[in-house]
């Protein structure tokens, strides 16, 4: 019987969701299998989420405490990880694919000489390693992978799997872990908090993207209001780069950036071909345009017809209400 | 200031695909340098532009990689170093960053850069392997470098937010593709490329470990499915607008 370990990610003090996916997906691998699904959470306070994370059925918790875990730091979360790898030897060591995960898994992997799988949309156990599933050539094409070894580290994209409740009564394990700080390396001196504009647009979990049809600063402020209201990047099509609404950087399309967020939404956008190149990849498409026949509502899970002036703002008004419960 | 660029030839991925019994059938004359490749290299000219020093570009892949190689010069890059691996090898992350870290480890150097990804697999896994197996300190998913006082201030992308930290020499940096807009070699930069120094060499004049042989295996390749057309809601704003942020939050789950 083997282990499949699960690290769980807290940011902003609140364990991210994407992590309980790969925690489901692992447990129910590991009742198919006959295995031991793990969690184990590094964090300056790891105590606070033991009792919310029982709610998710791992047979087994682990925790590595420290102050040094306040932020993300790679070079005390992957000594941190590596003891946990020697203490609980997994078969598989499973992360959600965040900032922080892929900050540390190459260099873990190497550590512990074990293969790397990241970024998977679909896992499942062979009889002596993993295989899988995995967007590549900006996400035109779906790979399908394996490895073998005795100890396997993988990412998953978040929205792969659901997050399954299913409470346990888990053992629960400190690690003893201390940490020179003189072993840092990096010296981490500020964190300018995200928000608007500052998301990466590429890994957004949410992207409230502006098209044409925003037309003034009234228009500019609905998509602000809307995507601080879903903690989402904002993004632009080629007309609101191109006149200079919006930054470069922001551009979604073929030219511009390739985004697969969870949920889009297209305000003021048509749809024309080079854009969609850059978003048809998002797992949800609302679109916001006055025109019945844009080409954008082909491809759009929720096609709102309507001026946006109009839509928007009762639309934000309920999305506020609905967070507020 | 010494500074290596590792950089990659990748197919381009906005050129047509094709699949054939789960291959990838790519125009061999459409490949290009890697774009957060690119972004790193030209963080490394700009700051060598300020600073002083050299920057050296070190590409591992085929004999066709060259051209690639000549576009980092092109760009601006001092010297070239070219390990050439077999054409139709299945190398994947784990033995690239060992053929790095066995040409890097008798060099000297303030820092090693390169892309956070390569545009083709998407891994991300290179660069934080590399600094391991030279046991670097190391920042990845940079979006601003700049240099004081012999250490990098690096500006990274974070989870929480955009993390401003202090890298010291020698160290390793992997760079995002939005910090900067790559300069496309101008024609005196085409012409003095050709002149620079670039030194081809073997992967197995590296003497690497037996041992050193992929971990991972692509299996095949799919066309992605294309999306089918949800529903379209007309009549009265406030109504569909209202009724389509509760379908999000009650159907998809994602309020």
């Amino acid at each position: 019987m083997s282990t499949l370990l699960t690290n769980i990610s807290v940011i902003d003090g609140k364990i991210k969701r994407s992590s309980l996916e790969v925690l489901s997906r692992c447990n129910e691998l590991a009742e198919k299998n006959g295995h031991t699904s793990a969690a184990l959470i590094i964090d300056e306070s790891p105590g606070d989420y033991v009792d919310e994370l029982k709610k998710y059925g791992p047979a087994e918790i682990y925790t590595i405490e420290g102050p040094i875990f306040k932020n993300h730091l790679n070079t005390p979360v992957l000594r941190a990880l590596s003891k946990a790898v020697d203490h609980i030897n997994p078969a598989v060591v499973a992360f959600a694919s965040t900032e922080g995960s892929k900050d540390i898994m190459g260099a873990l992997s190497a550590n512990k000489n074990a293969a790397a799988l990241p970024d998977m949309s679909e896992f499942d156990l062979t009889e002596n390693g993993v295989k899988g599933k995995r967007p590549v050539m900006a996400a035109k094409i779906v790979s399908s992978v394996e490895a073998e070894g005795e100890t396997i580290v993988l990412s998953v994209r978040s929205g792969s799997y659901s997050v399954v409740e299913n409470g346990s009564d888990p053992k629960v394990e400190a690690i003893d872990f201390s940490f020179d700080d003189g072993d840092l390396g990096i010296v981490l001196k500020e964190i300018i908090s995200a928000s608007g504009d500052k998301i990466d647009l590429s890994e957004a979990e949410a992207i409230v993207a502006a098209g044409r049809g925003v037309k003034d600063d009234e228009g500019l402020k609905l998509i602000d209001e809307l995507a601080d209201l879903l903690n989402a990047g904002i993004g632009a099509s080629r007309a609101l780069t191109e006149s200079g609404v919006y930054d470069p950087s922001l551009q979604i399309g073929q030219t511009g950036k390739v985004v697969s967020p969870q949920l889009y939404i297209a305000v003021g956008i048509s749809g024309a071909i080079q854009h969609v190149a850059g978003m048809a990849n998002s797992k949800v498409i609302v679109a916001i345009n006055k025109d019945p026949d844009a080409p954008i509502f082909e491809i759009s899970d929720y096609g709102i017809v309507g001026d946006l002036y109009k839509v928007l703002p009762p639309f934000i008004e309920e999305l506020k209400k609905i967070k507020q419960n | 200031m010494k500074f290596y660029v590792c950089i990659k030839q990748v197919p381009d991925v906005y050129a047509p695909l094709q699949i054939k019994d789960g291959k990838l059938i790519q125009d061999a004359d459409r490949n290009v340098l890697n774009a957060y490749d690119a972004s790193a290299l030209e963080e490394a000219l700009v700051l060598k532009e300020e600073h002083g020093g050299e920057v050296e570009v070190v590409l591992v892949g085929p004999e066709k990689g060259a051209e690639t190689l000549r576009k980092g010069l092109a760009m601006g890059a001092d010297k070239g170093t070219h390990i050439v691996t077999n054409g139709d090898s299945d190398n994947d992350s784990y033995v690239y960053a060992n053929v790095l870290a066995s040409f890097f480890k008798d060099k000297e150097y303030d820092f090693i850069s390169c892309g956070k990804q390569s545009q083709d697999s998407d891994a991300g896994l290179t660069g934080s392997m590399l600094a391991d197996l030279l046991n670097l300190p190391y920042v990845t998913n940079a979006v601003g470098l700049t240099f004081d006082n012999g250490s990098l201030t690096v500006k990274r992308q974070g989870d929480a937010g955009q993390e401003i930290i202090t890298l010291p020499s020698p160290g390793l940096v992997t760079c995002s593709n939005d910090m900067n807009e790559p300069r496309i070699p101008s024609l005196k930069g085409i012409m003095q490329s050709k002149r620079k120094p670039v030194e081809t060499i073997s992967v197995s004049d590296l003497e690497l470990d037996e041992s050193i042989k992929p971990k991972t295996k692509i299996l095949s390749f799919e066309e992605k499915s294309m999306r089918e057309p949800g529903k379209k809601y007309e009549g009265e704003p406030e109504e569909i607008a209202r009724e389509v942020a509760q379908l999000l939050d009650t159907e998809e789950n994602l309020i």
